[in-house]
């Protein structure tokens, strides 16, 4: 076990010294074709010494390459070109040292020089290739071509989460990213591949990585577990960590017995798995733009509206950049006249959010807010309608929040909006809905939040009293 | 003539020769080819770059620097309300309960804890101190609240804690500076300049940003905590009086009535247009502007500042001491003051820092006070403005500038006459309401010391970089171009904390 350890010890030196003979050797190609001119003939001269440092290095690197594949896993076929390609190329540099040296050795000194450079060309890709994955050295140029290859890079989202199958759409492009490049068809570390789910099953070296069905007695992911400096972590403290969510979908379906076609929807959901999973459906850009504007686009507003209702100190402005829905408040002036409202509808269209609280408006003033039936949120808050005007609305399909906070709105006055179905909050502190109210206002809007307030927070004795320090005894 | 004087003759000719040369034209077109063709390189890569993706995303106009303007996105969050607990508030005390603490309480701290670090009172080997309160667990998300927030306690279904925060800073003021402007140095806009910047304020009669203070002693960092650094000025924190009047000077003097002061400033207000034409500072299109808001805000303030007002009830539920400057009346003012549609409330309440060196700053005497001063009037707050429909709109954040050590201070390696925490920056709890954020969630979580962060650790950066996510900005494209380059409230950092959000 020592020996072992030490020929892999002394293997790591590789990926090291491969650097020195293409270096070296490069150079002394390189003094030795500008030798040819005359005024850098001088330079001849330092070739053979350049070659035979480059050679030595040539022979540590295959040493030292040898050692490292026998202690770590490859693939066979290109390790053993690899090699082969490395030795040859300790041959040729010494033959051309040779030849540098005693001039009649019998071949051609143009022959050896270009064999030496391609060869050191082919042996360092092969090495490339071992290390960093076939495809490599040309994964950016197929990306410029195929638009469609952006799979490695970034974890596409999904449309439908639900329907989506949990191990190719879920599974495998958090595998991808974080461990194929380790595990994979040229290089298995551990002698474990996890690009095919059949191998990955397959497990390892030192045995099974996934016992399905139970993700906590599961090497994979004991180790993404481990504190990131132990030896045993994966994926390498140095490497791309995987996040706590993409953690939690591997334990997930790990536990729904690392099944490979069934659908996300086919697999027990827990509490902790279910937003994990509705954040995939979307990516992080698209979640920023809330569902609080309707998605369907929409034409601009009449701008000369807009500056005279801005004139009438009315705010209107769109909800973000990039959108033509509108938001209008009354912050500022609290004196309504119908001819503001007038004006706010022929926004109809453009207006989602509609703010009023605080304001003089009366039920007369409902008609006009009737009107505007793309409204999501509505305060009326501390106004001044009453149950008389409040059924006019109910034509008013959007509404997603309405505040009726301090108004004389009632109970009965309420459930006469029971067709606004698609409403969520509803606010209702400080109306005339009774306590006795709240039962049949809760039937008529069985899906909405209905906040009647009141809420109490009753003084302690604690929030009184001062704790002092008690008062020492001698 | 000697040798000597030859030579000398000579190297004085040679110098001369040199200085003449730097005046010759061969010099100047030999040395300028470079320095030409570097200017002429420097304006043709000036002409290469997307300059679209250079210019600030946001707009000033100086002429109404407070008028609202559009996030970039539908914000979840109108408004903010930032509850800083100044001094740094306890986390084993109050939301991280950590039995085995109380296990080790009373033993040396182990060496693993202390090699390589540094604290910024303890010396040598200090003693574990286990939790100073009584743990149990609220509500339907089960979260742990100590017996010092007996009220908080039953809101928790409310609230998003963030279990194991870190920052960088160990000293009141730059971690105070960390927390409210991205950098522990000063010089950076604070977080509610930023947010005035870029949304303006939805009522123009009153200031965009309002700052209030209690607990006797502003925050360690001073007013650079709501200042607004590069920022042009109209934006910084306009820090109100929770006594008396909020601005001094805001009545009209004795004598004076509002036509005539309407007079004077229209007078002031047209010299300064006319001062504006001659040198076309926007400068003096921001002070008009001002001078404007000032004559507005003579009326408005006063009304929206006086708690008087409001109904006895609302003052029971939040348990104020009218006419005293302390935390629950600037608690109920933040409360108007969003109503009224004020962007960025911050409240600051020094006397957190509870290092045990006297009774008011011990663990379990002056440190229980502060919890009862503040723990009432905070689920007042979010109560009412659950009630009122506003906490869909108004984001809540509450927090220290850093933790709290599981560690008893010994200052200068001495026993500290009370029982006392040092300060910590490794991990500590804060939490979020309101807006878009998740109800009854936990995020983050610390080891079983609570001495560092183990999974879900966030930084000031996240948080900063998640309000002004739920005020509808991207906090890598929100900068304003300072010193040739665009600057952002998270400078190079930040992220979203995602999971918090609903």
């Amino acid at each position: 076990m020592k020996f072992l350890s030490v020929i892999e010890f002394l293997g790591h030196f590789h990926p090291l010294l491969v650097h020195l003979p293409i270096g070296i050797l490069f150079v002394a190609l390189l003094l030795q074709w500008m030798s040819r001119k005359n005024k850098y003939a001088s330079l001849s001269a330092a070739v053979p010494l350049i070659l035979l440092v480059g050679c030595c290095a040539a022979f540590a690197s295959c040493i030292t390459g040898y050692l490292l594949s026998i202690s770590d896993e490859y693939d066979k076929s290109i390790v053993s070109w690899h090699m082969w390609m490395g030795i040859s190329v300790t041959l040729v540099s010494l033959m051309l040292y040779a030849k540098e040296k005693n001039p009649l050795f019998a071949i051609d000194k143009r022959i050896l020089s270009l064999g030496l450079l391609v060869l050191v060309m082919i042996t360092g890709h092969l090495g490339g290739s071992l290390t960093h994955g076939s495809d490599y050295l040309t994964k950016p140029l197929r990306q410029l071509f195929d638009k469609d290859s952006v799979t490695n890079t970034a974890i596409k989202p999904i449309a439908n989460v639900q329907e989506a199958v949990a191990y190719t759409d879920v599974i495998s492009p958090i595998l991808q990213t974080k461990c194929y490049s380790c595990h994979n068809v040229n290089k298995q570390k551990g002698g474990l591949r996890m690009d095919e789910i059949g191998l990955l099953m397959k497990g390892g070296k030192e045995g099974k990585v996934i016992t399905p069905g139970n993700a906590d007695e599961s090497e994979l992911i004991k180790r993404l577990l481990l504190p990131t400096d132990n030896e045993h972590h994966m994926p390498p403290k140095e490497k791309p960590q995987p996040t706590e969510s993409q953690i939690a979908l591997l334990h997930w379906w790990i536990n729904n017995n690392a099944d490979a076609q069934k659908k996300v929807k086919d697999l027990a959901q827990t509490d902790k798995i279910k937003p994990i999973l509705t954040v995939l459906q979307t990516s992080v850009a698209m979640q920023k733009v809330r569902t609080d504007i309707p998605i369907a686009t929409i034409g601009k507003a009449d701008e000369k509206i807009i500056d005279q209702l801005k004139a009438r100190n009315i705010m209107v402005l769109p909800v973000a950049q990039n959108t033509n829905y509108l938001m209008a408040n009354f912050v500022t002036d609290s004196i309504i006249n119908i001819d503001d409202l007038q004006l706010l509808v022929q926004l109809k269209p453009q207006l989602i959010w509609l703010k009023l609280h605080n304001t003089n408006i009366t039920d007369e003033a409902l008609t006009s807010i009737a009107r505007l039936t793309n409204l999501t949120k509505l305060d009326l808050s501390n106004t001044f309608i009453t149950d008389k005007g409040l059924p006019q609305l109910s034509s008013d399909s959007n509404l997603q929040y309405l505040n009726l906070v301090g108004t004389k709105i009632t109970g009965a006055g309420i459930t006469q909006l029971k067709g606004l179905n698609k409403l969520q909050t509803l606010y209702l502190y400080k109306t005339g809905v009774t306590a006795k109210d709240r039962l049949t206002v809760k039937e008529a809007f069985p899906k909405t939040v209905i906040d009647t307030g009141g809420y109490i927070v009753p003084l302690l004795i604690w929030d009184t009293t001062v704790i002092k320090e008690p008062v020492k005894k001698y | 003539m000697t040798q000597k004087q030859l030579h000398h003759q000579r190297l004085v000719k040679e110098a001369e020769k040199a200085v003449m040369q730097m005046n010759t034209r061969r010099h100047f077109l030999k040395e300028s080819a470079m320095g030409l063709g570097a200017l002429a390189l420097g304006s043709l890569f000036g002409s290469c770059g997307n300059k679209a993706a250079h210019k600030s995303s946001v707009l000033f106009d100086p002429a109404h620097p407070l008028m609202p303007k559009l996030p970039p996105f539908a914000a979840k969050a109108k408004s903010v309300i930032y509850l800083h607990m100044a001094g740094a508030p306890s986390q084993l005390e109050l939301f991280d309960y950590k039995p085995e603490l109380m296990k080790m309480d009373g033993q040396d701290c182990p060496q693993s804890l202390l090699e390589g670090k540094k604290f910024a009172f303890i010396r040598g080997v200090p003693k574990m101190l286990g939790p100073q309160a009584k743990f149990a667990q609220h509500g339907d998300s089960r979260a742990w609240v100590s017996e010092n927030m007996p009220h908080l306690s039953t809101i928790v279904d409310e609230l998003s804690f963030l279990k194991a925060v870190t920052t960088d800073q160990f000293n009141h003021a730059p971690a105070q500076l960390m927390v409210h402007t991205g950098s522990a140095r000063l010089g950076r806009p604070s977080l509610g300049s930023w947010a005035t910047y870029g949304l303006g304020t939805e009522n123009q009669n009153l200031p965009g940003f309002v700052v209030l203070t209690s607990g006797g002693k502003n925050p360690d960092a001073g007013k650079s905590v709501w200042g607004s650094g590069f920022l042009p000025s109209v934006y910084q924190g306009v820090q109100c009086r929770s006594e008396g009047d909020p601005v001094l000077f805001i009545k009209d003097p004795e004598g004076m009535d509002r036509d005539l002061r309407k007079a004077s400033i229209d007078a002031i207000n047209q010299v300064n247009a006319e001062e504006y034409k001659t040198y076309n500072d926007p400068e003096i299109l921001s002070r008009i502007s001002q001078y404007e808001m000032a004559y507005k805000m003579q009326i408005s303030a006063p009304e929206v500042m006086n708690i008087n007002n409001e109904p006895a009830y609302i003052h029971e539920m939040y348990g104020t001491q009218p006419g005293e400057g302390c935390f629950a009346n600037n608690v109920l003012l933040a409360r108007k003051l969003v109503e009224k549609g004020v962007r960025f409330v911050q409240l600051f309440d020094w006397g957190w820092d509870s290092h045990g060196t006297d009774a008011s700053l011990a663990i379990d005497l002056g440190f229980i006070n502060k919890c009862r001063s503040v723990d009432k009037c905070i689920t007042a707050l979010i109560l009412d403005l659950k009630q009122r429909g506003l906490l869909e709109e108004t984001l809540i954040v509450w927090g220290g500038e850093f933790g709290r050590t599981p560690m008893m201070e010994n200052r200068e390696g001495k026993q500290n006459p009370y029982k006392g925490r040092d300060h910590h920056t490794e991990a500590f709890t804060m939490w979020m309401a309101g807006a878009g954020i998740k109800k009854g969630f936990t995020y983050g979580e610390t080891d079983e010391i609570g001495y560092s962060a183990i999974s879900g650790k966030v930084e000031p950066f996240d948080i900063q970089a998640t309000i002004l996510n739920q005020l509808g900005f991207d906090h890598e494209k929100f900068t304003y171009d300072f010193q040739g380059r665009p600057f952002r409230l998270t400078d190079t950092r930040g992220k979203v904390i995602t999971d918090i959000l609903s």
